[in-house]
């Protein structure tokens, strides 16, 4: 008998091996991004339950767009791209501002201990909050700055040009120590 | 500073991860809940008692009936006006950092410490006119008034059980919030002496772990500095 094509147990076998592989890839993503992915939902959010639900979002939407991901990019790139569409999406429909009161948001701690100490928390708040107040295109910039992010990157994640995330970092530095020195 | 050092120094901040102390977030996102909880409770409350003394009054016209429904809208009147002094500001933490969230704290500890002089008060207020009502207008024969108090009938017997369970429970409770307000206070004066100083981070970290415990679980741990009870 000449086969024709792969039976249907073969597409099963294939399509749950699939599965499996893109469950893999979503959580070895979350696991090294996850943290990161906490402060930059953060950044978007004024309160606890608000960051989570982003955040829940931002998850949903990674494991959606990731059987189209093809390696073009970092998976950090990558994640951090829909993270921040996630993030101006939510912002666009909540139109979360500085409006109302800030509340405590807390982040992922990896490493809890004798350095997550009060004084620390306290910086650690002040420069939060300080990023949260900052316009969008500017917070943007300088969360994925923060986590470590090149301009290339940033270039990458969020669709402009290097020479513009230059502009927009040296501008947003200059924003964000105004601010954390009006905060002293 | 030389901006690269504070770049530095704000991505240091920004990966420390900082987190309010668990256990006091939990409690202020635990008693917002219950805030919440309890106006839906007190506007249900006000709808049954104001609306069907007001519906009884209507229903079966009559001076006595009318001071029922008159009495018991004042009643409410003056909770809810309690209710929305004492609870103003105190639904959000007013910042972001962790101070806030123990001002809030304090603010509510002392709010409802308020609050169990007033529900004493009210409720003394509301047994005395409902039994001044009921001893006015619908007993059959006349009785004298201290006889008829002291366990004349089943009525009687659950109005004094009541009163007995609800000042139990107000100064079990009043207990309660004295113990959890002084832990409070602690916390916040240790918190500034860290900040002013830098020092006695250790000691300061430790203090959060027993709240809301309060004393007597802070107390339990072996090796505790006494200067902090």
């Amino acid at each position: 008998m000449v086969e024709i094509g792969p039976s249907i147990g073969t597409i099963l076998d294939r399509a749950s091996l699939d599965r499996a592989a893109v469950e893999q890839h979503f959580e070895r993503i979350l696991a090294a991004n996850g943290p990161a992915l906490s402060r930059l939902a953060a950044s978007y959010t004024n309160t606890i339950s608000d960051r989570d639900d982003l955040l829940q979002e931002i998850a949903v939407a990674i494991w959606q767009a990731l059987p189209r991901f093809r390696g073009e990019c970092s998976e950090r790139t990558f994640a951090f791209r829909i993270a921040h569409n996630r993030g101006i999406n939510y912002v666009t429909r909540t139109r979360t501002q500085v409006s109302g009161p800030i509340e405590e948001i807390e982040v992922h701690d990896p490493a809890p201990g004798p350095e997550s100490d009060l004084a620390r928390r306290q910086r650690a708040d002040k420069l939060r909050k300080a990023v949260y107040r900052l316009p969008v295109a500017y917070r943007q910039v300088i969360t994925l700055t923060l986590e470590d992010m090149g301009y290339k990157e940033i270039s990458e994640v969020l669709g402009i040009s290097e020479s513009n995330v230059g502009v927009r970092l040296n501008r947003a530095r200059q924003l964000l120590h105004d601010l954390m020195e009006n905060q002293k | 500073m030389n901006t690269d050092i504070e770049l530095e120094a704000w991505r240091e901040q920004w990966q420390t991860d900082p987190v309010v102390p668990p256990n006091l977030r939990r409690n202020v996102e635990r008693q917002s809940r219950l805030m919440k909880i309890g106006l839906i409770a007190d506007t249900v409350v006000t709808v049954v008692m104001g609306g069907g003394t007001t519906l009884w009054a209507l229903r079966f016209p009559g001076t006595d009936r009318g001071l029922v429904a008159a009495a018991t809208w004042f009643f409410l009147a003056a909770a809810w006006l309690f209710a929305l002094v004492t609870k103003r500001g105190l639904w959000a933490p007013s910042a972001i950092d962790t101070a806030s969230f123990v001002d809030l704290s304090i603010r509510r500890c002392r709010a409802a410490l308020a609050a169990t002089w007033f529900g004493a008060g009210l409720f003394v207020s509301e047994v005395a006119f409902g039994l001044g009502w009921v001893y006015k207008h619908s007993l059959q024969e006349p009785q004298p008034l201290l006889r008829w108090l002291w366990f004349s009938s089943l009525r009687i017997d659950i109005v004094w059980i009541c009163t007995l369970a609800f000042f139990g429970a107000l100064v079990w409770y009043r207990q309660r919030k004295k113990v959890e307000l002084t832990c409070l206070l602690t916390l916040r004066g240790e918190m500034a002496g860290q900040t002013a100083d830098g020092s006695d981070r250790q000691e300061s970290q430790s203090a959060w772990d027993g709240w809301p415990l309060g004393r007597r679980a802070r107390r339990s741990r072996p090796g505790r500095d006494k200067r902090q009870i």
